[in-house]
C-alpha cells in the first residue's frame, strides 16, 4: 500500500513538474488543429477561419449552451455526445425540443474539416452554414438564428468572449457560426488502434489483420476508403424504404431532385463506429452484426439506384461467412479512438 | 434667301445638337431610384384583408410577398452598361422602404433600359458567411424566413396567403421559390433575369435624379394556370420552375420621372 502511494506521489510530482515546465514556456500556443500525417488536405478553407484558443473556447461554450433552442433545453451536445463520437447515443432517430422525433439518426461529429457536405443528404455544403439548420429545424431546436444572437448579446458572459476571440464585443452571424466551426474543426479523430497500427505503434491481432484485408477485398473500402473511411459520395445500400413510420426518405434526392439520387445517402465515416450505434440514416440497426447481416444476407431491397457493387452476385449484397463478418467487426473496432472520445478539451 | 434660311436652320440645329450633348457632363453623377409598386392585376395591393381572383377564377389573399433583387444593370442608348455588382435588395410588400431601391453615383447619361435578377446569384449563394451581411444575413429574417438552412440557399421569391380553393386544412397556400443551380450536382436553377426598356429614358444629370416606377403584378404569378387547388405548397426548386417562369413576367416599367431638383 505504502509502495503504491509512493509511486503515486512520484507520478504526481513528475506530472506536476511537466505541467510547471509547460507554463514557464513563453507563449507556447496550444495546438488545436493539425492535419494528421496520414490524412489528405482539408476540404474546409482553414485560412478563412484561423482557429484561435479564444475562438475555440467561444465555440465550445456555444456548443454546450441550451440558449440555442427556443425553450433553452436543447444544446448541440444534446444530440452530439462526445462519449459516443458526438452522436445521440442509443437513439435511432434524434429527438429534439418538446420530445419531437426527427426522421434521421444524428451523425457523428468528427474530422469535419475533411467533409465536403453535411447531413445524410448533403444539403449543406459549408460547415459554417451547417449550424443554422438544427437551430431552425422545428423538431430540433426550433429557434431563429436572429433570436439566438440576441440572447447571446443579452447574456453578460458572451460579449467579452466575442471581444477576446474577434476583437470587439459585437455578436454577428459570421462570428457566431465561425466560432462554432472552430470548435467543431478541432474534433479530429486520428489516434485509433488502426492509426497506431499504420504508423507501427501498435499490433493487430490476427482477426483484426484479416478483418482489414477482408474489408478492402470485399469492397467495403471502395466507399469507405482509408484513412477517413468515407469517400464522401452518396450511395444506396438497399435499405428497404418503409422502415420509419411509413415515411419514405428519398435521401439525396430531396436536395438535388435528380432521379439518380433517389434513396441515396451520404457514405458515413466508420471511425469510432463501435460507439456510434445505432446505424444507418434512420438508426434501424442497433449492432454491427445487424449491419453486416444486412450487407451479406440478401435482405437488400432492389431499389432503382442500388449501388452496382451489391449486384455482382446472384444474391444481392456482399458474400460473407459468419467468420468473415466477425473478423471485419474485429477490425472495425480498431477504429475506436479512446483519446478522442475522452479528450477533456472537448468537454464543457 | 432659301439658302440663307437653310444655313440658319442648319446652324441652329447644329447649335442645339451641341447643346444636347454638352448638356451631359460625364463627370456629373446622381442617383437613380427604382420604385416597386405591387398590384394584383390593376387593383391596389392589400395584405391579408383583400380577396383577389387569379386567372383560374380562384379566390386568394396575400399575407406575404417578398423577393430578392440583385445584379441590377442600367443600359445607355449607346449600349454601354452600368453594373451594380455585389448589391442585394430584399423587397417586401410589408416594408414600405424596401420597395424603393436607390442606386447612387450613376454617371450622367440617358439610360434606356434596366435589368435585374430576381434572386441571389450562384456565386453569392455559395459564398463564405463573411459575405452574407445585410439582407443576406440568415439571422436577419425573424419569422419571415428567406433562407433554406436544410438545402443551403436563399428563397428568391416568397408568396403566401389564404384561398378557399386550397385543399389543406389551413386553407392556405405557400410558394417558396429558390434553387441557384447547385453546388456540386447540377440542380434546378430558378434565377431569372428581367430586362425592361424605359420608353421615357432615365435622364441622369447633375440636377436630375430619375425615379423609375415599376409595377409588379402579383396576379401574373398564376398566369400559366397555376392553380391553388392543385398546388398549395411549392417549396422545392423543381416545383418552383413554373412559378419562377411566371413571376419573371410580373414586372413592367410604368413611367420615369426626370424632374429637375
Amino acid at each position: 500500500m505504502k509502495k503504491k502511494l509512493g509511486i503515486l506521489l512520484v507520478l504526481t510530482l513528475i506530472l506536476w513538474g511537466c505541467s510547471k515546465e509547460k507554463t514557464t514556456e513563453p507563449d507556447a500556443p496550444m495546438v488545436l488543429f493539425e492535419v494528421p500525417s496520414t490524412f489528405p488536405n482539408t476540404s474546409y478553407k482553414m485560412e478563412s477561419n484561423p482557429i484561435t484558443e479564444d475562438g475555440f473556447l467561444l465555440g465550445k461554450k456555444i456548443f454546450f449552451d441550451g440558449k440555442l433552442s427556443r425553450d433553452g433545453t436543447i444544446s448541440c451536445a444534446e444530440c452530439h455526445n462526445q462519449a459516443y463520437a458526438f452522436t445521440h447515443h442509443g437513439h435511432a432517430q434524434s429527438h429534439g425540443i418538446d420530445g419531437q422525433v426527427g426522421p434521421r439518426n444524428g451523425p457523428a461529429l468528427q474530422n469535419l474539416a475533411w467533409q465536403k457536405t453535411f447531413f445524410w443528404d448533403g444539403g449543406v455544403f459549408d460547415l459554417d452554414l451547417f449550424s443554422i439548420a438544427p437551430i431552425e429545424n422545428p423538431v430540433e431546436m426550433d429557434e431563429k438564428i436572429g433570436n439566438v444572437l440576441e440572447k447571446l448579446r443579452n447574456d453578460q458572459s458572451y460579449p467579452p468572449i466575442f471581444k477576446k476571440a474577434f476583437g470587439t464585443e459585437e455578436v454577428t452571424t459570421e462570428r457566431f457560426l465561425k466560432s462554432l466551426s472552430q470548435f467543431m474543426l478541432t474534433l479530429v479523430s486520428a489516434n485509433s488502434k488502426y492509426d497506431q497500427y499504420k504508423t507501427g505503434k501498435a499490433n493487430f491481432s490476427n482477426d483484426e489483420k484479416v478483418g482489414l484485408t477482408l474489408f478492402n477485398e470485399k469492397g467495403c473500402g471502395s466507399c469507405h476508403p482509408e484513412p477517413l473511411f468515407t469517400d464522401e459520395s452518396f450511395k444506396s445500400n438497399g435499405l428497404p424504404t418503409d422502415f420509419f413510420r411509413n415515411f419514405v426518405d428519398f435521401g439525396r434526392f430531396r436536395i438535388t431532385e435528380l432521379s439518380d439520387d433517389k434513396y441515396k445517402f451520404k457514405v458515413p465515416s466508420l471511425r469510432n463506429i463501435e460507439y456510434t450505434f445505432p446505424y444507418m440514416h434512420d438508426g434501424r440497426f442497433s449492432s454491427l452484426e445487424d449491419v453486416l447481416d444486412h450487407y451479406a444476407d440478401g435482405g437488400m431491397a432492389d431499389l432503382e439506384n442500388l449501388d452496382p457493387i451489391f449486384k455482382k452476385n446472384t444474391k444481392r449484397g456482399i458474400a460473407l461467412t459468419s467468420k468473415e463478418k466477425s473478423q471485419i467487426i474485429a477490425f472495425l473496432k480498431t477504429l475506436t479512438d479512446e483519446e478522442f472520445l475522452k479528450n477533456k478539451r472537448f468537454a464543457p | 434667301m432659301k439658302k440663307i434660311a437653310l444655313a440658319l436652320a442648319l446652324g441652329i440645329s447644329v447649335f442645339f445638337a451641341a447643346c444636347e450633348t454638352s448638356d451631359i457632363n460625364p463627370n456629373d453623377k446622381n442617383s437613380v431610384s427604382l420604385h416597386f409598386e405591387h398590384l394584383v392585376g390593376t387593383e391596389a395591393f392589400m395584405l391579408n384583408t383583400k380577396t383577389f381572383t387569379n386567372a383560374s377564377g380562384e379566390d386568394f389573399t396575400i399575407s406575404t410577398f417578398n423577393y430578392f433583387v440583385s445584379n441590377i444593370i442600367l443600359k445607355k442608348s449607346d449600349g454601354t452598361e452600368l453594373k451594380f455588382a455585389d448589391k442585394y435588395f430584399l423587397v417586401k410588400e410589408s416594408l414600405a422602404e424596401s420597395k424603393v431601391i436607390t442606386l447612387t453615383d450613376v454617371p450622367a447619361g440617358d439610360y434606356t433600359s434596366v435589368s435585374f435578377m430576381v434572386g441571389v446569384d450562384s456565386a453569392k449563394s455559395v459564398s463564405d458567411v463573411a459575405q452574407r451581411t445585410g439582407v443576406l444575413d440568415p439571422a436577419s429574417y425573424g419569422t419571415d424566413n428567406m433562407y433554406w438552412s436544410w438545402n443551403s440557399g436563399y428563397i428568391f421569391f416568397k408568396m403566401e396567403g389564404k384561398s378557399t380553393k386550397s385543399t389543406n386544412a389551413a386553407k392556405d397556400y405557400k410558394f417558396h421559390i429558390g434553387g441557384f443551380g447547385g453546388m456540386s450536382a447540377k440542380t434546378v436553377n430558378n434565377l431569372r433575369t428581367v430586362t425592361l426598356s424605359m420608353a421615357d429614358l432615365a435622364k441622369v444629370r447633375k440636377n436630375i435624379a430619375p425615379e423609375v416606377h415599376l409595377t409588379v403584378d402579383a396576379r401574373k404569378v398564376f398566369k400559366t394556370s397555376l392553380k391553388i387547388a392543385e398546388s398549395n405548397t411549392i417549396m422545392s426548386p423543381t416545383l418552383g420552375v413554373a412559378v419562377a417562369n411566371n413571376y419573371k413576367d410580373m414586372f413592367a416599367v410604368e413611367h420615369v420621372h426626370n424632374d429637375e431638383m
